[in-house]
């Protein structure tokens, strides 16, 4: 299919300078063409993705446990039951910590990384590179078992403490809300800092690397030139992983699931952590847990259309 | 020669974020090697229950099948989901209108909402059409997903628009623009795209769990699940399995990341 | 929006099924279709986890059926639980039931939670002419539900105390020290053994409540009452529970740890002198090969002060159910024949897998007479055979985790100070709420 379609569109005839991407002469033939590029993704995703998220919508407007459904009295009373679940406040809370303190290092780390090893000059980048991109492939099981082994009460993280006299008595650190986020946190950078750093070294190779040396002849430093040209050309790529990044900290699962389990007493569960609960481990309560998932993807979305909106031109 | 306190930083900072990167993964391959006791002893040092280890695992599980399972989701789901994608990227950036980011914005909602939100819809899709425990089931919903669309589309924004006219005026089809001239110049792009969503696809755990009601037909993830259901965990056994089931992303990324580290941007030009 | 709609018809028989339901199943009375007509051939499918145990077991079950039933061919799955719970959550809830098996493993604790929301995927066994008399009332309570039957009860969740004798011995103690006691006395003689030897005795993940669960069981005591109701505030034995647990920490004979490997790591590694658990923590015990002939076991220490309080409890454990839609009929006779009739299985499966029988008549067979080499040369299986028929019921009911996670977020806040009356009257409205 898209290939006939594409095949029509041949030949195209020239454009005028001014026009570039947009205005083009032939522009209704254009247009159709790359209508005919997204369908193919288009269509799964409305079949995959939007239908389901249709029911799901529909279902947060129904109560009851298990298949015992019907329509909720007021029909909004799964969202306003938000307002006064606790355990729900406190997940919410826990994310936004987890999102606010860890995206921006992990973001800016990535950064520094993938600059230092496109430098052409560093040696073993590709021993660099590899070492760490490698922590995002290894199974969650053994990450989470070398960080609770790594911070449990007899473990190295205390023993180093304590032979520093940094602290004279072993840290609970899973055992206290506080440090037990600290964990959590240091998994997210540990895991994900190379995988953001992979786009990120992608992105560099399509930066004309005169641009820079042209800066730097203008007697640029190198911050001066990387600041100045350098990031301006990575925007697209840094929206992409601010967007990112947010997506799935506020979706955030697997470490207040594997590390912590969400304890001690909620301190480190994450929205998405309860969602499963509601649904899989208590009492299934599937209208209710429709209305998490909402509330979860009305919070992405805002997040996302400000860094749209503040990071999304075209110059 | 001012330089050299820099450059010295510089490797001491790699070093230092590469030894923290490594020494989680230097633990899973030494307890490998140790038995479950000195896996929970947090032994550093490589032992000699290596074989008794993968003798037990391939006693208990089968890691053939298992392997064999994932691979060919991980692969379909990883080529499938670069061409789908890829193209609605191109199309996004290279044809945009104000229609399309409209779309795009709508797309990238369906990213938003958590899997198990949807999870049930889904499976009930599947079921009415008699595709529980298939391939398709398993890899369908994977392939096309807004995240890799926004990638390709961030990445086409920095192709040149010079080649697309150039083509044009050669008289290339609208669609070998895209493989000839798109496609090879974004090696780095599709490089980096492929061992995401290789991985992505690898490590998928709750999807194939629940499609594939007969769990003969089980992935690595979920091997590795089994292994720490019953009540005496083999620690060594376990992390052998872990081993075995990070392999191949890495592989992957060692193969790949010459390419979209250092890139061939310029033999195009 | 095709979310099914069933309604629960009376209280006992399970739901009605309704609309899409594709299964094979005749539809509502699961009663009866157990007691019908027993087919000679067929294959079972059944899923549970854990190969050296459950599914080992389930192996040589069908070995014994196979010899009167020649064209019965039984094909077990592994399934670790969280997948069954996954599994049979998404298919009640999408209106599949056709696609579970024959027979599948069921937590004790999830068992009346899933028999509530999701009868029609279960068979009411009360008519299928197992004896569930021959089981412990506290075990066959998990998987009943308003007097019906929905479970064979097969794995053994009867707490022990496992304690290092070596250790003991050097604090001039034994194990008489530890049997037959109240927390109180286990308090002085645990002080005393920390003295001497340095050793805590038990630890536990913080957060987790598996521990005050136990002693409030040991009691009788529950979350809910038998309607179902919450009863965590101003209930005087999770209060005591919860203090119990408070004293030990402030013994030093309770050390709270990070995770399930630091729990194990503390007494393989030989740190801490004794383990308190389900018996199926023998199993991680016995990992540590270097302590064979250290170890032997009790009975769990009894709360003071409280009348129903008794030396026995339980943790974890689980039932074989049947599932509705498919061969309910086969499934039963196999459960009866095997789990619920079989000495030979028993025998079998016990000196292999160390799996325990629920079912008593078992237990009679000599093999439970049997000394253990690392268990000192005792006869641990007849122990605990024996404190298995003396463990006090306990109500699960439907929000069990509900209730039991409010309760382990009170003991958490407790322990760190907090008003015990006032946290539990916490947990309570948060169970309610769960329940609104």
């Amino acid at each position: 299919m898209t290939t006939t379609t594409a095949a029509r569109a041949v030949p195209s005839p020239p454009t005028d300078e001014v026009g570039r991407r947009r205005g083009l002469t032939s522009a209704r033939r254009k247009s159709l063409t790359g209508w005919t590029f997204l369908a193919p993704a288009t269509l799964l995703i409305v079949l995959m993705s939007f239908w389901p998220m249709f029911e799901a919508f529909l279902l947060s407007f129904r109560t009851g446990r298990g298949t015992r459904m019907r329509w909720a009295d007021p029909w909004w009373a799964n969202y306003t039951r938000l307002f006064d679940d606790g355990i729900f406040h406190q997940t919410l809370a826990n994310t936004f910590m987890y999102l606010i303190v860890q995206v921006p290092v992990m973001l800016v780390l990535a950064l520094v990384l993938a600059v230092l090893l496109n430098d052409r000059t560093m040696k073993l980048r590709g021993l660099w590179r590899t070492a760490i991109f490698l922590p995002c492939a290894v199974s969650l099981v053994s990450y989470s078992m070398v960080f609770r082994t790594m911070f449990s009460t007899d473990g190295m993280v205390n023993d180093a403490l304590l032979a520093l006299h940094l602290t004279d008595h072993p840290v609970n650190w899973l055992g206290n809300a506080v440090t037990a986020r600290m964990v959590i946190v240091l998994g997210l950078l540990w895991r994900w800092t190379g995988y953001n750093m992979v786009f990120y070294l992608a992105a560099l190779q399509n930066i004309e690397p005169s641009t820079i040396e042209a800066a730097k002849i203008d007697g640029a430093s190198d911050f001066r030139a990387f600041w100045h040209v350098t990031v301006p050309q990575l925007r697209p790529m840094i929206l992409l992983t601010a967007i990112m990044s947010t997506n799935g900290t506020i979706q955030l699962f697997d470490e207040s699931w594997a590390l912590t389990a969400g304890g001690p007493a909620n301190g480190s569960k994450t929205m998405s952590h309860y969602l499963y609960e509601l649904s899989f481990q208590n009492n299934p309560n599937f209208g209710y847990a429709s209305a998490v998932s909402y509330v979860i993807l009305l919070l992405v979305a805002v997040l996302a259309a400000i860094q749209m909106k503040v990071g999304d031109k075209r110059d | 020669m001012t330089k050299t306190p820099l450059r010295v930083a510089k490797y001491v900072f790699l070093a230092l974020a590469a030894l923290c990167s490594l020494f989680p993964l230097y633990f899973m391959v030494v307890s490998a090697t140790n038995t479950s006791a000195d896996v929970i002893g947090s032994r550093l040092t490589p032992g000699g229950a290596l074989m008794d280890n993968i003798s037990k695992l391939t006693t208990q599980q089968n890691v053939g099948a298992a392997m064999g399972q994932s691979t060919i989701y991980a692969v379909s789901s990883a080529l499938l989901s670069l061409l789908v994608c890829s193209i609605a990227g191109y199309g996004f950036e290279i044809y945009h209108s104000k229609h399309k980011d409209r779309l795009m914005g709508l797309l990238l909602l369906t990213m938003m909402i958590p899997f198990a939100a949807t999870m049930i819809p889904l499976f009930r899709m599947f079921a009415n059409l008699n595709m529980v425990s298939t391939l398709p089931a398993v890899v369908l919903p994977t392939i096309a997903t807004p995240f890799l669309i926004l990638l390709f589309r961030q990445s086409a924004r920095s192709f040149p628009t010079e080649i697309i006219e150039a083509a044009r005026l050669d008289g290339l089809s609208e669609l070998s623009i895209f493989f000839r001239m798109f496609l090879p110049t974004m090696r780095a792009t599709y490089a980096a795209a492929a061992v995401i969503t290789f991985m992505a696809a690898w490590n998928n755990f709750l999807w194939p769990k629940v499609i594939l009601v007969d769990q003969t037909f089980r992935t690595m993830p979920m091997l590795v699940a089994s292994l720490t259901s019953g009540y005496v965990t083999d620690y060594g056994v376990l992390m052998l399995a872990v081993l075995l089931a990070s392999l191949p992303t890495m592989f992957l990324f060692l193969v790949l990341q010459r390419s979209f580290a250092e890139g061939i941007t310029g033999a195009v030009k | 929006m095709n979310i099914n709609r069933r309604s629960v018809l009376g209280l006992g028989l399970g739901a009605a099924a309704v609309a899409t339901l594709a299964a094979c199943n005749s539809g509502g009375k699961n009663d009866q279709a157990v007691a019908g007509d027993v087919p000679t051939s067929g294959t079972l499918t059944v899923w549970c986890w854990d190969p050296a145990f459950n599914i080992y077991s389930m192996n040589e079950a069908a070995k014994i059926y196979q010899k009167d039933h020649p064209d019965v061919k039984v094909k077990v799955v592994e399934t670790p639980w969280d997948d069954i719970q996954t599994k049979l959550t998404t298919l009640a809830q999408s209106g599949k039931l056709d696609q579970l098996p024959d027979i599948f493993l069921c937590q004790n604790n999830a068992f009346q939670k899933n028999v509530i929301n999701y009868g029609d995927a279960f068979s009411d066994l009360t008519k299928g002419g197992v004896k569930f008399d021959e089981f412990p009332p506290a075990v066959v309570g998990y998987s009943t539900v308003d007097g019906a039957n929905y479970g064979v009860p097969f794995d053994n969740g009867t707490a022990v105390q496992a304690l290092r004798i070596d250790y003991l011995e050097q604090a001039g103690l034994t194990m008489k020290d530890f049997t037959d006691i109240s927390w109180a006395d286990y308090i002085e003689r645990g002080t005393q053994l920390k003295a001497k030897t340095g050793h805590a005795l038990i630890s536990g993940q913080s957060g987790s409540s598996d521990l005050i669960m136990m002693m409030l069981q040991s009691a009788g005591g529950s979350l809910f009452d038998a309607d179902g109701k919450p009863t965590i505030a101003k209930n005087d034995i999770l209060l005591k529970s919860i203090d119990v647990l408070k004293q030990l920490q402030k013994a030093g004979l309770y050390v709270e740890v990070n995770s399930w490997d630091e729990y194990i790591r503390g007494f393989i590694s030989g740190n801490h002198a004794s383990a308190l658990n389900g018996v199926w923590i023998l199993g991680s015990v016995q990992t540590a090969k270097d302590q064979s002939g250290k170890w032997e076991i009790t009975n769990v220490p009894k709360l003071d002060g409280i009348d129903s309080a008794t030396n026995y409890t339980a943790n974890g454990g689980s039932s074989w159910a049947v599932s509705a839609g498919k061969q309910p009929a086969l499934a039963n006779d196999f459960l009866k024949s095997t789990f619920a009739g079989s000495t030979q299985l028993y025998d079998t499966i016990l000196p292999k897998a160390g799996a325990l029988a629920n079912w008593m008549p078992a237990a009679k067979s000599d093999i439970y007479q049997e000394k253990q080499a690392f268990f000192n040369n005792t006869a641990i299986y007849a122990q605990v055979v024996d404190y298995s028929a003396k463990v006090p019921k306990n109500n699960t009911g439907a929000y069990y985790y509900e209730g039991r996670d409010a309760a382990s977020v009170a003991m958490t806040k407790i322990l760190k100070g907090a008003d015990p009356t006032t946290a539990l009257d916490e947990a309570q409205k948060t169970v309610e709420f769960a329940m609104k």
